[in-house]
């Protein structure tokens, strides 16, 4: 019922600037080209809802962030910004769908930085996302990855894993994730012995190592949070390039001397050829929403580490960051397509 | 007390006015469909599925769960009365139950039907209130080796047990199998069967092939079979058991309760084998069986009882460790699922509002359907004058909305109208769809939980033996799978020797009439 009120100012919204648009219409067909200032920079946009299109299922933490973004751009922008999810291949169906997309600003997606820099490596070639055809707005926030050992297993730290070498197994949330990339690198440079098991996703490989099945596990924090409080599992290691500020305890793999910092970073794109005041416009709503009270505390509850960097940053990050992961499963001869 | 306190947080859940009315919607659509044969639970919640995507998903389980045992109220009507059965798990209510009707005594059949499925419902409940969180308690233990022998034992079961023709069956089950292979594999990364299309790198959406097998597959059936016209019965009088009825029947509905929980809990079971176990076992017990298919009440009360009481504790195994006993268990787990919600050993704790809810919903609804099933028989049966020609195409198109509408594809669209296509010809050559669409949902359980044993244990097998929950799993599948086979080789050799002498065909006998009490109580 909350959610009423605000639709229906939204609407109206919408009937006033599909007015506007009309009477700019008339004013063009009557040839009086009256409108042209240099103030009209993205005036003419938006004309409609602005859609951001989501690869993943509705209820995981990518939906989440971006009905977050949604509700503070679509109170800016004064269009309905309806979040669209369409699941699959990890979410490289819909980023090739809005890449295909007219770069009007009214199609954007919302990125996991997975697709382009990890999984790439496990995946054929068709199936591998880049960026070349999206034009990247904004970063958002960053997810970090922890190691988890089960009670069970009477890890305390690293290096009581590593004590453990030659039969441990190690849950992962998949094929050409950060989950197995950074347990694959770390165990590699930490010259563990290990079996990687996938899991199709972050909750059941949780569920593997609270109940022993396997020794340890990397999911993202967001996910395990619930278990490190109570008790059940044991933080050994973040995979964040600094401390974590929910985990002030915990080591990072980096302080421990392994150059393994893998996060999930999460930014709005848009497809390439966006005109330079529609991109300007998008920028500032995302900024808006970004700053409101609503949203800053959605990333406290859900344990995201804000990372709110500009659109070429997040492209310079990325490559960089795709680069440098190619260059470590070179050097230790890891193949993420073999489990 | 923690769990004390959750119980009784779930009926808060329920007695919220949102979910006592899709709980009301539930039953009345469940009792509908009951009337009208053809359309079964399943069916139906494939239909309905997209309805439920706006609400809570507590709010959308109490409802299709509603659907499903409203739906085992409903099938006796028409059993009853027109010796048409509403649904599978009332065929066997109309041998007695319909005797009954041509003595006059509709009203006593109908009664005690309602009374024992509300006993049946009741008692399967509070099994499953004090059962469910026992299990889910052991839920950590189930690790890949477990799931993979229960996923084992689960295919076996449903194609081995499952209604009609056992070698049909078994086709079915494998067609499910290989479609569980499309997609990318989940542990190389390669892609199996996706011809380049993206569509298809996660392999085939469950909810898709079960709308168009279940859903699009009984519409298009049932134009065809609806041809033959239903005479709407005459009047019902007295509905009202009496003592005597009532005191006649009890011991069939005790048995039918315990009978129909615990066949309902197994993978495979469920509403419908509980019903014929049900029937079996009243006959096999009586002092006269001659009696039985000439009006016995107990025929009916036994059957009525159990495909209630299996219909309810076939939630145990879905809301526990996500496994779906049956093809309507399947679909709750696709609404779930479409929910946000994996169901699993996790749910009762994570989720104690929903379980709790869901399960304490069906302590009402059973008494809603109690209060209506007695006084409004005669306005449901009216329900059969509804034609074909408006039911078909509304539900046809409710269907393709729901489809798109889950994940926005038209490819999903596509594939509601091909499953469709291969329900309707598969119900028509006699394959029912049922074991398919386990085993398809079973299948990438089984392949992903056998390869990640396999990873576990070094790649030896041996591993799934010293785990006593695995390792009994696996004996229970041998078992079995070899018991018919067994069977069909005594059978074939009494069948060579004709000219044994008579105590040895006495002694085959006996062992088969063991062997069938020893495969009912599977």
């Amino acid at each position: 019922m909350t959610t009423l009120a605000p639709r229906t100012l939204r609407t109206r919204r919408v009937l006033l600037g599909a007015g506007a648009a009309f009477a700019a219409l008339t004013l063009a067909a009557c040839g009086g080209n009256v409108a042209g200032g240099a103030d009209a920079a993205g005036a003419d946009f938006p004309t409609g809802p602005v859609t951001i299109t989501v690869g993943q299922d509705a209820g995981g933490s990518t939906d989440l962030i971006a009905r977050a973004v949604a509700d503070g751009m679509a109170e800016d922008l004064g269009v309905s910004v309806p979040v669209v999810n369409r699941a699959g291949a990890n979410g490289a169906l819909a980023t090739e769908e809005v890449a295909a997309k007219p770069a009007d600003g009214h199609e954007l997606i919302l990125l996991n930085a997975s697709l382009i820099t990890i999984t790439p490596l496990a995946v054929s070639d068709d199936e591998a996302v880049s960026l070349d055809d999206l034009e990247v707005l904004a970063g958002l926030s960053q997810d970090d990855y922890v190691l988890l050992a089960s009670a069970d297993s009477g890890f305390e730290t690293f290096d009581d894993l590593k004590q453990a070498s030659g039969d441990v197994t190690y849950g992962t949330t998949g094929v050409g994730t950060g989950s197995q990339l950074a347990q694959a690198v770390l165990f590699a440079q930490a010259e563990v012995e290990g079996t990687a098991v996938p899991f199709d996703s972050g909750s059941p490989a949780l569920t593997a190592v609270v109940g022993d099945q396997v020794q340890v596990a990397t999911v993202q924090l967001g996910e395990a949070k619930s278990q490190i409080d109570a008790g059940n599992v044991v933080p050994l290691l973040a995979f964040s390039a600094e401390r974590n500020q929910f985990l002030p305890d915990v080591p990072t793999a980096v302080e421990e001397g392994y150059d393994v910092p893998v996060s999930q970073y999460r930014a709005v794109a848009a497809p390439k050829g966006l005109p330079e005041d529609v991109r300007t416009r998008l920028v500032e709503s995302i900024d808006a929403a970004i700053a409101t009270e609503t949203y800053r505390s959605f990333n406290e509850n859900n344990l995201l580490t804000p990372h709110e960097i500009s659109g070429e940053e997040v492209t310079a990050e990325w490559t960089e960051l795709a680069e440098k992961y190619q260059a470590l499963t070179d050097e230790y001869d890891i193949s993420l397509a073999e489990g | 007390m923690e769990s004390l306190q959750n119980v009784l947080a779930g009926f808060a859940v329920v007695l919220e006015p949102t979910n006592l009315l899709y709980c009301l919607v539930g039953v009345v659509i469940g009792m509908l469909i009951g009337v009208l044969p053809g359309l079964g639970p399943a069916a139906t919640i494939a239909i309905l599925l997209p309805l439920t995507y706006g609400v809570e998903p507590v709010t959308a389980i109490i409802m299709l769960a509603g659907i499903f045992y409203g739906a085992q109220y409903g099938g006796t009507i028409t059993s009853v009365l027109l010796r048409l059965p509403g649904e599978a798990s009332s065929v066997v209510t109309v041998l007695d139950g319909h005797a009954l009707a041509r003595q006059g005594r509709a009203g006593t059949a109908l009664g005690v039907a309602a009374v024992g499925s509300f006993v049946g419902g009741t008692v399967a409940i509070i099994g499953l209130t004090f059962l469910a969180p026992l299990v889910a308690g052991f839920a950590l233990d189930f690790g890949p080796p477990e799931y993979t022998a229960l996923a084992l034992l689960g295919i076996l079961l449903v194609s081995t047990i499952a209604s009609g023709a056992r070698v049909k069956a078994l086709i079915a089950a494998a067609i499910g199998l290989l479609l569980a292979t499309i997609g990318r594999d989940a542990f190389t990364g390669a892609e199996r069967f996706t011809f380049d299309n993206l569509s298809m790198a996660d392999g085939i959406d469950f909810v898709p092939v079960a709308m168009g097998l279940f859903g699009l597959g009984e519409i298009l059936y049932n134009l065809e079979e609806r041809h033959r016209a239903v005479h709407a019965p005459g009047k019902i009088a007295n509905v009202w058991p009496s003592r005597k009825d009532l005191k006649e029947s009890s011991g069939a509905v005790t048995r039918g309760s315990v009978l129909g929980f615990f066949l309902g809990i197994l993978p495979g079971g469920g509403a419908t084998i509980a019903s014929m176990a049900a029937y079996a076992a009243e006959k096999k017990r009586a002092k006269d069986p001659s009696r039985f298919g000439k009006g016995a009440i107990e025929g009916v009360a036994g059957p009525e009882t159990a495909n209630n009481a299996a219909a309810t504790s076939s939630f145990i195994p879905l809301l526990t460790l996500g496994i779906p006993a049956n093809a309507t268990m399947a679909l709750m787990f696709g609404a779930l699922l479409i929910q946000g919600i994996t169901p699993g050993p996790q749910l009762v704790t994570e989720h104690p509002e929903l379980f709790w809810g869901v399960v304490n919903s069906m302590y009402i609804g059973n008494v809603l359907l109690l209060i209506m099933s007695i006084p409004l028989v005669g306005v449901f049966v009216r329900i059969l004058r509804v034609r074909a020609a408006i039911l078909a195409p509304v539900t046809a198109l409710i269907t393709m909305i729901g489809a798109y509408t889950i994940n926005n594809s038209v490819f999903d669209v596509l594939l509601v109208v091909v499953f469709g296509a291969v329900g309707y010809l598969m119900k028509k050559f006699g394959f029912e769809p049922g074991p398919l669409v386990l085993a398809f949902v079973l299948g990438s359980l089984l392949e992903s939980s056998l390869r990640r044993s396999l990873l576990m244990f070094d790649g030896s097998a041996a591993g799934f033996f010293t785990r006593p929950i695995s390792a009994t799993l696996l004996v229970v599948f041998v078992v079995v799978a070899v018991l018919p086979l067994v069977r069909s080789v005594r059978e074939r050799r009494a069948a060579q020797n004709p000219a044994q002498d008579r105590s040895a065909q006495d002694r085959s006998a006996q062992d088969r009439s063991a062997q069938n009490r020893e495969e009912e109580s599977v």
